[in-house]
């Protein structure tokens, strides 16, 4: 068990040094001068409006980092492997396929936490320059922002099993985009009546509500996410990734690399 | 499940052998619409002793590289059963004690080979200190050390090999499945590798090998295994396999001409301005005499005896041209 462990970490420590080494968290400088742009250009406005633009732009760019970088590298950690074969001498090794899927899901996992805390610290000081007070309030819009990366994670990591690396950006994307919208498929009768209920309610089941995990304008309006809410959201995007991730490893395994 | 069977040791050596097929068969999926198998192995039955030195020969597309990944868990057989190191195939128990290299291994460009073989002994359990010991003998003994700490994205094809091999022995394994590995290297990384395969001999482990490069089969294996399109001709020791008596003789003489008196009938090509013999070996003190006899001299008697590619091209039904006439020692790398 302990030993399972030790090769789960190895293999995710590994992927987020891949993962900076192949200047991922690049996205950081683009993030720094986002932020020092907008705070140059916001003190114009009043103090109020101001504070909420800066926080709206802060964790929209962290969002739309995160995805890209979830979707992208997300969909290339097990096919890039397997396309360049680097991953055959790993697995005749004492490592499971489950052991290696984990692991490079967590060291992605990882690399998003470590780009999204940075980012959050350069949102803070950016509040801090610009004579707003640091709000902790920040951290339950960013944290429900990691659950939906994670699960987006585990999306991009399912089709790459089962498609080219291409063709499971396009379905990652998909899922993403459509999830974010899912209440409009909830709604989808009140613009077209003539759907039948069931395919509403199968399209709806079957896509999770990534709009769950998005509390940026909340927050930056200076709302209280409560607790419970927090940790509903934390089981929905838990089953929804352990699903997902649990597809993507039977996959996984069944798979010959010829 | 039957387990082989696990002779005594003698003379302190286990006969258990190291690696044990019995039916391993595997068909590949062909076509998308109509879709068909094809088979790529078919019941192979095959025992790699301890600490032998088996070549896994065979051409292009016979099976060689799909009984390796078989072996390593890379691909799924359709039927059969395998022991590796007295443990059924599916155990992970095996994979602690033996090591693999790919066919052309791509390794992490962004990685070092010092932080590769690091990452290698990581999933084998190996403790910090003990990890950098092993990469840094590891990098020495394949000439490496030097690049250790070059990113591997600046490696030449040949130091790919050289870090894939380092990787498969990180865990001083007692079984090496190596597939095609003097692909790709030039005479000295052949060299290195050669004698790092006999060196593990000595030390007792045992070796499985694939290659199409019959004169690397034949200079390190104990006993091959032959194999065409999917199926198992032939195992044996070389002697066995290629009759290792001396078949006939080849004489190099100068100053004689074909047909000379004495000389006729016997199969004569021209080199330059030598004449190249084939002699039976009871008849060269006869020749001998007919060459010196017609002005000529001896330059040189060397024994030819069948090689490797002749037994091949014999079981794959046909023989290369000239094949018969070169001398053993004397053969290209194929």
């Amino acid at each position: 068990m302990g030993g399972g462990l030790n090769r789960t970490r190895a293999v995710a420590a590994n992927t987020f040094r891949e993962s900076v080494r192949e200047r991922v968290l690049y996205n950081l400088v683009f993030f720094a001068i986002l932020m020092t742009l907008a705070g140059l250009l916001l003190g114009q406005l009043s103090v109020r409006q101001d504070e909420k633009i800066l926080k709206d732009i802060g964790l929209g760019a962290m969002d739309l980092f995160g995805t890209v970088i979830a979707v992208f590298i997300g969909t290339g950690l097990v096919s890039k492997e397997i396309e360049r074969r680097s991953l055959y001498p790993l697995l005749a090794k004492p490592l499971s396929r489950g052991e290696f899927f984990l692991g490079k899901f967590a060291g992605l996992g990882f690399t998003l936490l470590v780009n999204l805390a940075v980012m959050l610290l350069g949102l803070l000081l950016t509040l801090i320059a610009t004579g707003r007070r640091p709000d902790a309030g920040l951290l339950t819009a960013v944290y429900p922002i990691f659950l939906g990366l994670l699960l987006t994670v585990a999306f991009a990591m399912l089709f790459s099993t089962l498609t080219t690396a291409t063709l499971a950006v396009v379905l990652t994307v998909g899922v993403v985009l459509v999830g974010r919208f899912a209440d409009v498929i909830r709604g989808m009768r009140e613009v077209a009546p003539g759907v039948p209920q069931p395919i509403v309610n199968a399209l709806f089941a079957i896509v999770p509500n990534f709009a769950n995990f998005d509390f940026k304008s909340r927050v930056a309006y200076g709302e209280v996410v409560s607790a419970g809410v927090l940790g509903w959201v934390t089981l929905y995007a838990a089953a929804w990734t352990l699903i997902v991730l649990g597809l993507g490893l039977a996959s996984f395994r069944a798979r010959d690399f010829r | 499940m039957v387990q082989p069977e696990v002779g005594p040791a003698v003379g302190g050596a286990s006969r258990e052998p190291a690696l044990v097929t019995k039916g391993l068969s595997k068909s590949y999926r062909t076509g998308h619409i109509i879709q068909g198998r094809r088979p790529a192995l078919v019941d192979l039955d095959l025992e790699v002793r301890r600490g032998e030195i088996l070549g896994y020969v065979g051409p292009n597309g016979s099976g060689k590289t799909t009984t390796l990944k078989l072996l390593t868990g890379l691909l799924r057989p359709d039927r059969g059963e395998a022991w590796v190191l007295g443990e059924p195939l599916a155990s992970r128990a095996w994979r602690f004690r033996a090591g693999y290299l790919p066919e052309h291994p791509y390794l992490y460009d962004y990685l070092t080979p010092l932080e590769y073989l690091d990452y290698a002994g990581r999933l084998f359990g190996l403790a910090r200190d003990k990890r950098r010991q092993r990469s840094r003998e590891l990098l020495a003994l394949v000439g490496l050390e030097r690049s250790a700490t070059l990113p591997m994205r600046r490696f030449s094809k040949g130091m790919l090999q050289r870090a894939g091999l380092a990787q498969a022995l990180v865990n001083d394994p007692e079984l090496l499945i190596l597939d095609e590995p003097m692909s790709g290297l030039d005479p000295i990384g052949r060299r290195l590798v050669r004698d790092l395969i006999l060196r593990q001999r000595q030390a007792g482990k045992t070796v499985l090998f694939s290659t199409h490069i019959l004169s690397d089969a034949e200079t390190l294996s104990d006993r091959v295994a032959v194999l065409r399109a999917g199926r198992l001709l032939k195992v044996g020791a070389l002697g066995e396999l290629l009759r290792l008596d001396v078949t006939h003789l080849e004489v190099l003489a100068a100053g004689v001409e074909p047909g000379a008196p004495g000389l006729e009938g016997l199969r004569a090509e021209r080199v330059g301005d030598r004449l190249r013999l084939e002699v039976e070996e009871g008849s060269l003190g006869r020749v001998v005499t007919a060459i010196e006899t017609a002005g000529g001299r001896v330059l040189g008697v060397q024994p030819v005896r069948r090689t490797l590619e002749d037994y091949f091209f014999e079981e794959m039904g046909g023989a290369p041209a000239g094949a018969a006439a070169r001398g053993a020692g004397a053969w290209g790398e194929g």
